[in-house]
């Protein structure tokens, strides 16, 4: 068949303009945008003048945003791994159940991350209350006295880590279970077969054929954990924010409630580096691992 | 077919005679008020349409209050496409103006619906001017004010023949009122919001204006004596919850919980609380007869911080108002102002003077006893760093909220925090 070359790609950048159009509206321009606004004093709205470096020699020196950066990785090393651990680990159980006794639990284990942010909080926040709050009986018979979890600054991100986990864990057991369910059970009969046990079996098959969804899980969770700010944004309101707080956190005070639209935009460009640097980094380190 | 035409062509003529006869003018508005609040100023519209409906139509919609609404408030503005009127916080007005978002109300504005500044609070007029200029006209005053079980009161003996608390003037005297009401089966003697800064900053605030310590002023946080000032007044706090007579790190509904279900004899809160309070009795669910007055004198004299909601006029940058509809805007405002004692079913005291001194108003209780705190309210201080919401809020949250819960020594923090807000001053 003779195929028309011309009429091919025309037709190709036809359907391709209306993604690439929205595209650059919506995101090429406006970080380019950012990245200019990083350079000026300019309130949130309207011009400001050109300072040059100024913001960037700013935000090295600032102590919030050094604080802002180690939480925000902290909080990263919190949720990142234990939470795809956690997410394998129930897809497995979950994996051995049959029929409508794996839909149930799989249900319950997703339920949480249908609910919005704000009834997470409500839900952890009355939970963890000093005063009515059920958590504190096993905190009070533990510690010997109650603790107020969300306002002790040592306790704040591990405890919000552990919120986020048991919100979003539901997500990755379903990406698991999909991966677990695509592995052929003939190959446990047959590793069976030449007497594999079972952590042998979970070393030498499961881990590595499931080993793709494992660096998908990762992936979507370093970039999602790295822009981390409605759970901390939302348990630490009125309380002492500064110790706690995390790199969008930071963004959010400066350019909108401080109206410093400028020394903002300079914290989103540090943030947008962080997660594109992390991300190549990741997804090479995950690649090699995977090859070999 | 053709009666369809015929209909369609009357219909059209019927509008454009309408529109001409008519000229009714339709008022945008946005408002930031939630829960009771919303429920009666919701009541306050629908009644307005009704009664001026050919003239003027409000269309009103809420948003979400504080950062966001102040957002939003700024960016529609900048671009032409803000509300005709809004509602505001007073204390929120520096930064509104540093930004350009609020048209000035010229003394033409309100001569031309009759408004005056002998009508309001000398101090609330005052805030409602930054810089000699008026940008907004106040509608309410609400403050933080004490709530008291009276039952528990009474068997300490802290109760007057007259049904008001007596005793608790003086920091000494409320603190061993506190022991008192503790000693008597109360589980704390106060129940106070103590996990979050606004709510200590508006008690905090309170105390340093009882010793006439100027938080900011000159462009200087705390300058001078005012720090040793703001010390004694956290450690009043810091001292009541380190006794265990106030709660510690108590969330806000749990604070209010506290005082209805009979565990603390006396709750610091704002006069919005008032109808969960009268709720709760109208509906036989509380147990025990309560009342509210202004808070107690502390130290030299009273004060108490307050603020107000008021109302504002965008300014819509490309987007000049017709003579005709400021006059309306300012219609709606003066018609809201002279109707406010509505308002002051939510707790909060009418800012418009002949409304506050009207039998009503006298009549409405507990709002008229507490009222007089209007004539010594302390307005939050003067700066675009300051007010609902804004950085002296966080740091509040972030030292304030420490000390009193005895993480921290209440010299320290204060000292911390204003480190922390002068180099914020730029």
């Amino acid at each position: 068949m003779i195929k028309n070359r011309t009429a091919e790609v025309t037709a190709a950048l036809i359907l391709v303009a209306p993604f690439v159009l929205i595209y650059a509206v919506l995101f090429i321009y406006p970080t380019i945008q950012m990245v200019a606004m990083s350079f000026t004093n300019a309130p949130l709205i309207g011009e400001g003048e050109w300072i040059g470096l100024k913001n960037y020699t700013k935000m090295f020196a600032d102590r919030r945003f050094q604080t802002s950066v180690i939480n925000t990785f902290y909080f990263v090393l919190l949720t990142v791994v234990p939470n795809t651990l956690i997410g394998l680990g129930i897809a497995m159980m979950v994996n051995r159940l049959k029929g409508w006794q794996q839909s149930i639990i799989l249900a319950l284990f997703f339920l949480p991350y249908i609910l919005p942010v704000s009834v997470v909080f409500r839900i952890w926040n009355w939970m963890f209350d000093m005063q009515f709050g059920v958590m504190q009986f096993p905190i009070e018979f533990l510690f010997g006295q109650r603790v107020p979890v969300f306002r002790t600054p040592a306790l704040f991100l591990p405890a919000v880590a552990f919120v986020t986990i048991w919100w979003t864990c539901g997500f990755n057991i379903l990406l698991f279970l999909a991966g677990l369910r695509s592995i052929s059970p003939e190959m446990y009969e047959a590793a069976s077969l030449d007497n594999a046990g079972r952590w042998k079996q979970f070393t030498r098959i499961t881990w590595p054929l499931i080993w793709p969804v494992t660096a998908l899980v990762l992936t979507i969770q370093l970039i999602l954990q790295l822009k981390i700010f409605d759970q901390v944004y939302l348990f630490v309101q009125g309380g002492r924010a500064d110790p706690s707080m995390v790199m969008v956190q930071y963004i959010y005070t400066t350019a909108f409630q401080k109206s410093q639209g400028g020394y903002g935009a300079t914290i989103a460009v540090a943030l947008f580096v962080i997660i594109i640097a992390m991300s190549v980094l990741q997804f090479t380190v995950l690649r090699a691992r995977g090859e070999k | 077919m053709k009666t369809l035409m015929k209909l369609a062509m009357v219909t059209t003529a019927l509008m454009t005679i309408s529109s001409v006869v008519q000229a009714k003018e339709t008022v945008v508005w946005w408002d930031f008020l939630g829960g009771g609040d919303g429920v009666r100023m919701k009541a306050l519209i629908d009644e307005f349409n009704k009664e001026n409906g050919d003239n003027i139509e409000i269309q009103a919609t809420t948003l979400e209050w504080g950062t966001p609404f102040y957002t939003k408030a700024q960016t529609s503005a900048a671009v032409g496409e803000g509300p005709d009127v809004m509602t505001y916080h007073i204390s929120r007005l520096p930064l509104g103006v540093s930004t350009n978002t609020l048209s000035e109300i010229t003394a033409d504005d309100l001569a031309s619906v009759g408004l005056k500044a002998e009508d309001y609070a000398p101090a609330n007029w005052q805030a409602t001017q930054v810089d000699g200029k008026q940008y907004a006209i106040p509608f309410d005053i609400h403050s933080i004010i004490l709530y008291y079980n009276k039952d528990k009161l009474k068997a300490a003996g802290l109760l007057g023949d007259d049904g008001l608390p007596k005793g608790l003037d003086g920091v000494d005297n409320f603190k061993a009122a506190l022991q008192k009401l503790k000693d008597g089966g109360s589980q704390y003697g106060v129940s106070i919001h103590s996990a979050a800064g606004d709510s200590q900053w508006r008690i905090f605030y309170s105390l340093l204006n009882q010793q006439d310590g100027k938080f900011f002023a000159d462009g200087k946080f705390l300058d001078g004596d005012n720090l040793d000032k703001a010390v004694k007044a956290t450690q009043v706090v810091a001292d009541w919850v380190k006794d265990g007579l106030a709660p510690s790190n108590t969330e806000y509904p749990a604070s209010i919980a506290l005082f209805t279900s009979g565990e603390a004899a006396m709750h610091i809160n704002g006069v919005w609380e008032v109808p969960t309070f009268t709720d709760l009795a109208a509906k036989g669910q509380l147990g025990f007869e309560w009342g509210a007055v202004a808070l107690p004198t502390f130290f030299d004299h009273p004060a108490t911080w307050a603020d107000s909601h008021s109302f504002v006029i965008p300014n819509n940058v490309g987007k000049d108002m017709t003579p005709e509809k400021r006059k309306a805007v300012m219609e709606v405002i003066a018609w809201m102002n002279k109707h406010s004692l509505a308002w002051a079913g939510a707790g909060h005291i009418p800012a418009y003077g002949p409304v506050r001194d009207s039998a009503e108003f006298k009549a409405l209780q507990p709002n008229a006893t507490y009222s007089v705190l209007a004539d010594t309210a302390a307005f939050d201080p003067v700066s675009t760093l300051a007010g609902v919401a804004s950085p002296v809020y966080d740091a509040a949250g972030n030292y304030m909220v420490p000390a009193i819960n005895g993480e921290m020594d209440p010299q320290q923090a204060i000292e911390d925090l204003r480190d922390d807000l002068q180099a914020q001053v730029e």
